[in-house]
């Protein structure tokens, strides 16, 4: 891996390359430049996913003609595929080196160990939902309970925008979390259930299940369950699996036409 | 084209968050939680998410400044210091040490808040020492 990437810095395929080095103990995400070639032999996996795609669409918005490489887990390669169809990143442009990945509804059997699901509190059990558990399994709750559990989950949120910040597929200019005729200001927590559902609903077609969302709530809150639940949708009405593949998506089609026929449910 | 990725330290309040600031080109433009630091575990709340904007905010002062005829005005530090100083002398003078009270800064670190409580005690003569949090 380090050779490789060490040779497509010194042939031109790629003029930066973003992968993992330690720092300070820490393994974090680096930028490895053709100036600093030894650097990389201290390239690294690192068992602490980061968005090296986030980076690269920050990069490239800036540097439209730069060649990109990165390392990219079975996630990173997923959100990529969403940019692409999104026109955020081109595919031309990037070049990737893949390695082992974490576990996901999309993938099941992973071995990045960093997301291992921690087991759920006692009173989260209780009262909240387990943000372990699986799309089925959560609704098995009866409505008034259903409902209830997940207002005790949302009322939680401290209106950290994390989620969005850190969501390798939340590139909007002008996003609606902060549109203050959508949602009120001025108070902790934000609108709920309208902060939560309106990102939810934005997340069809284009979250890739990756979790860094949910990773990043400072209160827990099982945010990847909420859009499993949007993307089953998605993939029921429209057969569309999203980040699985380039094609276009059933919600960027432009046109006065509807030319992608619903599934009959 | 230069990418970096810096590790720091939050500078919002004493928690502490780890932070990893994004550089392009020279210029800071976002700010990450870092995911394995122990503090914080990869999380953050709104402040250090956009703990880059202080930074680069055009409000941020970037030399000292001195009221002068109802206006703040631009000072070299010569002047604000000597200004300060005459200031607190008098009010010294005319009403004790314990008429000035300091306030130390989450935002400085431990070793800046140690003189800061130093100078309080020590060269005007107060135990008014307090913390910003508590404004
Ligand atoms: S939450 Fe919605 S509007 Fe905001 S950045 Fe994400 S997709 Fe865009
Ligand atoms: S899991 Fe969360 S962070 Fe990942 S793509 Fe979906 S919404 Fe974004
Ligand atoms: S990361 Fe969690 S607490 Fe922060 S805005 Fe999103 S849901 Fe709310
Ligand atoms: S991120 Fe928030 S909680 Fe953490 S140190 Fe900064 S201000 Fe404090």
């Amino acid at each position: 891996m380090q050779e490789q990437v060490r040779e497509w810095l010194e042939q031109g395929k790629v003029d930066i390359f973003l992968g993992y080095k330690k720092i300070q103990g820490h393994p974090l995400p680096h930028c490895f430049t053709r100036d600093n070639l030894d650097e990389t032999d201290d390239l690294i996996v690192g068992n602490a996913r980061y968005s090296l795609e986030k980076m690269a669409t920050k990069i490239a918005t800036e540097h439209k003609e730069l060649k990109i490489g990165l390392l990219v887990r079975d996630c990173n390669q997923r959100a990529l595929n969403v940019l692409y169809v999104w026109n955020q990143l081109r595919p031309d442009n990037i070049e990737t080196i893949s390695v082992n990945c974490c576990p996901s509804k999309l993938k099941e059997h992973g071995d990045c160990s960093y997301l291992e699901p921690e087991k759920a509190a006692p009173l989260k059990m209780m009262i909240g939902i387990d943000n372990n558990m699986d799309v089925k399994a959560a609704e098995e709750f009866g409505q008034e309970d259903r409902y209830k559990r997940w207002m005790y989950e949302l009322q939680k949120c401290l209106k950290c925008y994390g989620c969005r910040d850190i969501c390798p597929v939340c590139f909007c200019k002008e996003c609606s979390l902060e549109h203050t005729d959508l949602i009120a200001t001025g108070s902790v927590p934000p609108e709920v259930p309208i902060f939560h559902l309106v990102r939810a609903v934005h997340m069809g077609g284009r979250c890739i299940d990756c979790g860094l969302c949910e990773d990043a709530c400072p209160v827990d809150i099982p945010l990847r369950l909420l859009y499993r639940k949007v993307n089953d949708i998605v993939s029921d009405v429209f057969d569309y699996k999203t980040g699985t593949s380039v094609d276009q998506s059933p919600f960027n089609m432009l046109g006065e036409e509807v030319t992608l026929e619903p599934k009959p449910i | 084209m230069d990418f970096k990725i810096i590790p720091s330290v939050c500078s919002y309040c004493g928690t502490g968050c780890g932070v990893l600031f994004q550089v392009m080109d020279g210029r800071l433009v976002d700010t990450l939680p870092m995911k394995t630091h122990p503090v914080n575990e990869g999380k953050l709340c709104i402040k250090g998410w956009n703990l880059h904007e202080h930074v680069v905010s055009d409000k941020r002062l970037t030399s000292p400044m001195l009221k002068k005829n109802g206006h703040l005005q631009e000072a070299s530090w010569d002047d604000a210091i000597q200004t300060a100083v005459e200031k607190l002398k008098a009010i010294i003078e005319a009403h004790g040490p314990d008429s000035v009270g300091v306030l130390a800064s989450a935002k400085i670190t431990n070793e800046e808040n140690y003189l800061v409580q130093k100078f309080a005690r020590a060269v005007i003569g107060t135990n008014n020492v307090d913390h910003c949090a508590r404004l």
